[in-house]
């Protein structure tokens, strides 16, 4: 072999690498919820538990949004609260990690400027220090760094990204014309009243007006509304149905009117601040706001704990069941109290008696994927990259709200399986080897980033089988917004499922209001409600 | 081509071997020096230019069998064109870089040129001494030496030939050689008269081609980055934030950052000591701590400096390739006078948001001289908050002084920066300079309540190049064309000084 021929062949290999996409394996694997064992509580076949039991003032079952905040509105009273969670980390759906270039979410991650009504949200914004101070008009001044900077968005639309979520210059008459009408209608329903008094959308929903005329709204879907209405601009139809998998996971046949009404109306909050953005984003998302409520809760809490049953016992006392997943002991906790923090369908099996008032809500499936990247900087990277008719929705930066630049960050993925068939897209996805839903987010990203790929070099991904309840059509039922809190004296329910939208706001108001309506069985005063 | 070599002849064949084969692997080189250099991503540059290079040299080696007669004419004419397109094809390349969008495609072109001429060479060079030396003893010699030829370029190239020469030179260095090889081909081997006077005229004119170009090779070079910088750059360096760009002509020392001009040395003097001294003078104190956001070349350290009281000064500027420079090299340090190396200066490379988040310090002055808001992350360093963090690390009676890009041509965006200023709680004096290099340039004092605009500087004047006391009120002063409009505050959530940056300079990138 001569010089030509050896160098030919080391060379050959190097060109190759070079010019052809690297097809060394991708790093990753799955993160997340605990479908096997979840299923346990489903399939029964957990061990009775023997030997006496734990002793607590409180125990609240999940320590998602609903059940830290229960837990936090507690903590004034110095009780001894202990919250059990099924999964090894807390924050349910708003969990995140901390590993790569920036910490970074595996769910909700952000949370809009609440509304001055959202009173739980904002003390515990103040107490954050989120909350600056207040205007002469009683609304809250917001720390300008967690405000979403500028660029808040960007889309990919044809072949090409745009600034904004509205690519203006490429949208043709009708489409403009419609998104116009869409936004004046937008502005008028924001500022409507009903007959009642109260704004017709209003987060907590329960402050919402009662004006049967817009709660006609809930009985037909987004989808129905949008035929009556004439609107049929495609990018229109798309922006509508993008709001709906994003704030519900659901197509916008399966969201009530009134629910995706809301998303576009219930936000009161104008102040100059506000003008460029009213997100509050930080790089792990909501996560921030779970660990705020976790430093401030002052409960225990034991990860990976597997409540099988909830049951008022004698003596003033009630029984909770559960499995310590660590070493597989079943064990339980006699509490004076008990808030399940847990969706309607996992409440009616700890908890039978009150299986005939839960809801019945259908939840979405998401997939979530955390792609940690190394690539050129750009220095007018927005935080969201909206896809344009991709299956997923796109993508947050988590280090967008970093000043320093870097090459490198995470980018996390999003995809809702909005479709009616939630059962057959929950079992898909739960059995999808790793390297399927790593491909599947790879090619639907392609379009918009080919060399991706090569940018990559990990990719954890995170099947949510029950992410968040749909708000479907009906979804207010007979009495809307009378939640239903107590199941018993000592037993009280807090979830999103409870207002059937999955809102920060109102998780941490279920939460809230559990733990007021416990108050009186554990002979405490909480002083005035926090809602 | 039949009759026996002289035994003497052998040595000198061997030397021509090597020189050919070093020359081979020197174009391979140059041309993929200079690809990563245009172009970027030099693993990938490296690997094409290598793999298409070897690739031509294949099809070379192929294309051998086609030639039949006259081999040693052939010869000596492969060497001659290889000459010229090996020696010309830094120079030509650099030429297209300047002038065309398809400097890939010419790339490639030459490297396949090149590479085939290469490829042409030792199977002929073997054919023709087949006959007169041993076929074993042939190959091994033939080959060892290729081999050595490539162990001695690889080993030249980075240590000597670019340091010294540059790709310019270096492959106009090798061209000169391998016409040298054509010429003693011509005495080694037998060859008619008349064909040896015709192969020998040509081997002096390319020759004389090759050595023009190599004498005239900077001016020519000059000439196709004129079109760029308008002067030969001297220095340059690509940062992950930035491209360094620094160029000097007979007069003129110039700073470009991503191809923007950031001084020139002809007049950079009314920039910086506007920038500095009207604000040590609004201060109304001695300065002993001075805090320098930006400002990597060093050059507004330089005017500070010239305060005795000053104990120390910190100098932020994000980008080390920028700082290092204006430490080290030769022409930064004439203009800077290494201010960058005086004990009382600390340079920080580091996010200057991230800084002012995480000091405690506190200092008695600030000048901020950011590039302009031409993007979103640099216009972080323009907002309302920002300000907000400046004035907590600023003492009680401390004054800021902030580059504000030129209210002429952005008339809007320099009111824009005025008015977040304000809106963060600062009291505010705008001011202005001609500055011939840039235009109307503008500046912002900004303090507590009792900031006024100077009416005497804190320097004597004969130790500045431009400014003097009578000077100060007319800098503070703005005619109506540049006058104060209404605008916005910038702010994080906000930016709208990005956009209206981006429609006064008329720049619709994106």
């Amino acid at each position: 072999m001569d010089r030509r021929a050896f160098l030919t062949t080391v060379a050959a290999g190097w060109v190759v690498d070079a010019v052809l996409p690297r097809r060394e394996a991708l790093a990753g694997r799955i993160i997340g919820a605990s479908h096997g064992v979840g299923h346990l509580v489903r399939d029964g076949g957990v061990p009775e538990p023997s030997g006496p039991p734990d002793h607590a003032d409180v125990v609240i079952v999940g320590a998602g949004i609903a059940g830290l905040s229960a837990a936090w509105r507690l903590a004034p009273a110095g009780l001894d609260v202990h919250v059990l969670e099924l999964e090894p980390f807390p924050g349910g759906t708003s969990t995140w990690s901390e590993d790569g270039a920036a910490p970074h979410p595996w769910g909700a991650h952000y949370l809009a400027a609440p509304n001055p009504e959202a009173r739980a949200a904002l003390r515990l914004l103040e107490e954050m220090g989120v909350v600056k101070g207040w205007d002469a008009a009683g609304r809250p001044r917001f720390d300008p760094r967690v405000l979403c900077h500028a660029p808040q968005e960007r889309i990919f639309y044809r072949g090409a990204w745009h600034p904004g979520l509205v690519p203006q210059d490429e949208l043709d008459a009708r489409d403009r014309a419609e998104m116009e009408r869409f936004s004046r209608f937008e502005d008028e329903l924001t500022e409507r009243v009903g007959a009642d008094g109260k704004p017709v959308f209003q987060i907590p929903l329960a402050l919402s007006s009662r004006d049967p005329d817009t709660l006609a709204l809930d009985r037909i879907s987004m989808r129905a509304w949008l035929d009556r209405e004439g609107y049929s601009s495609p990018f229109l139809r798309w922006y509508v149905r993008y709001a709906c998998l994003d704030d519900f996971g659901a197509e916008p046949e399966d969201v009530s009117a009134w629910a995706a009404l809301h998303y576009f109306a219930g936000r009161k909050l104008k102040t100059p601040e506000l003008d460029g953005s009213h997100f509050l984003v930080w790089p792990e998302g909501n996560g921030r706001l779970v660990k705020a409520l976790f430093e401030r809760s002052r409960a225990a809490v034991s990860l990976g704990a597997l409540v099988t049953g909830v049951r008022t016992i004698e003596g003033g006392r009630v029984e909770v069941r559960w499995l310590d997943l660590r070493d597989r002991t079943p064990r339980r906790t006699h509490a004076r109290a008990v808030v399940v923090a847990a969706p309607a369908f996992v409440t009616s099996r700890l908890f039978p008696p009150a299986a005939a008032r839960l809801p019945v809500r259908t939840s979405s499936p998401w997939v979530v994927a955390n792609m940690h990247v190394e690539r050129p900087i750009d220095p007018d990277m927005a935080w969201d990259s909206v896809l344009y008719d991709a299956a997923g929705l796109g993508y947050v930066d988590a280090r967008h709200q970093f000043t320093e630049l870097s090459s490198r960050t995470v980018l996390t993925y999003y995809r809702a399986y909005g479709g009616p068939d939630v059962v057959g897209a929950r079992k898909s996805l739960v059995v999808a080897p790793w390297e399927q839903i790593a491909s599947d987010v790879l090619r639907d990203l392609a379009p918009a980033h080919p060399e991706l790929r090569e940018q990559i070099s990990r990719m954890d991904v995170c099947v949510w089988g029950h992410a968040m309840p749909r708000p479907r059509p009906g979804f207010l039922g007979e009495r809307p917004f009378e939640p239903l809190v107590l199941l018993e004296e000592r037993v009280a329910w807090a979830h999103a499922d409870q207002p059937g939208m999955a809102l920060f706001e109102e998780s941490q108001a279920s939460g809230v209001r559990a733990a007021e309506a416990v108050a009186p069985a554990l002979g405490i005063e909480l002083g005035p409600t926090w809602l | 081509m039949s009759q026996p070599l002289r035994r003497w002849v052998h040595p000198a064949l061997l030397a021509m071997v090597a020189v050919i084969a070093t020359s081979g692997l020197v174009y391979e080189l140059v041309t993929g020096t200079l690809a990563s250099y245009v172009l970027g991503d030099s693993v990938t540059q490296f690997s094409l230019v290598i793999g298409l290079y070897l690739f031509a040299m294949g099809i070379g080696s192929y294309l051998s069998k086609f030639l039949e007669d006259r081999l040693l004419e052939r010869f000596v004419e492969i060497e001659l064109c290889l000459a010229l397109a090996g020696g010309l094809s830094a120079p030509l390349l650099f030429k297209v870089y300047t002038a065309a969008a398809a400097f890939r495609f010419a790339l490639y072109g030459v490297v396949v040129l090149i590479g085939t001429l290469v490829g042409l060479e030792i199977p002929l060079l073997i054919r023709l001494l087949q006959f007169s030396v041993d076929l074993k003893e042939l190959v091994a010699r033939v080959l060892t030496l290729d081999y050595v030829g490539a162990l001695i370029a690889s080993l030249l190239f980075p240590s000597l030939l670019l340091p010294k020469l540059g790709v310019h030179q270096t492959s106009l260095f090798f061209g000169l050689l391998n016409a040298a090889v054509a010429m003693l081909a011509t005495f080694l081997f037998p060859l008619d008269r008349a064909v040896t006077i015709r192969l020998r005229a040509q081997c002096l004119l390319i020759f004389g081609v090759l050595a023009a170009a190599f004498g005239f090779v900077s001016r020519f070079v000059d000439r196709a980055e004129t079109v760029y910088f308008g002067a030969p750059i001297i220095y340059t360096a690509q940062s992950p934030y930035q491209r360094v760009v620094i160029t000097r002509s007979p007069r003129t020392t110039r700073l470009f950052l991503n191809g923007n001009l950031q001084f020139s040395s002809d007049d950079e003097q009314r920039y910086h000591e506007v920038l500095v001294h009207p604000a040590v003078a609004a201060l109304g104190h001695d300065p002993k701590s001075v805090l320098v956001l930006g400002g990597g070349d060093g050059l507004a350290a330089r005017e500070l400096l010239r305060y005795p009281s000053i104990e120390r000064i910190v100098l932020v500027d994000l980008d080390a390739a920028v700082t290092d420079a204006f430490r080290t090299l030769p022409v930064a340090l004439e203009l800077n006078g290494g201010s960058l190396n005086d004990p009382r200066v600390t340079v920080r490379n580091e996010d200057a948001y991230k800084f002012l988040e995480d000091s405690h310090d506190s200092f008695d002055l600030a000048i901020v001289d950011f590039p302009d808001p031409s993007n979103y992350a640099v216009g972080k360093l323009y907002t309302d908050a920002f300000y907000h963090l400046l004035r907590e690390r600023l003492s009680f009676r401390g004054v800021a002084v902030v580059q504000a890009t030129s209210p002429q041509y952005a008339r809007e965006s320099f009111w824009t920066i005025v008015q977040t200023l304000e809106g963060a709680g600062w009291k505010t004096a705008p001011l202005h300079v001609y500055v011939p290099s840039f235009g109307d340039w503008g500046f912002v004092l900004a303090g507590g309540e009792h900031l006024t605009a100077p009416g005497a500087l804190r320097i004597e004047p004969t130790k500045l190049r431009w400014l003097e006391s009578s000077g100060l009120p007319e800098l503070f002063r703005f005619p109506r064309d540049t006058g104060r409009v209404e605008a916005p505050v910038n702010r994080l959530n906000d930016q709208k000084l990005v956009a209206i940056y981006a429609r006064e300079w008329g720049v619709f990138t994106r």
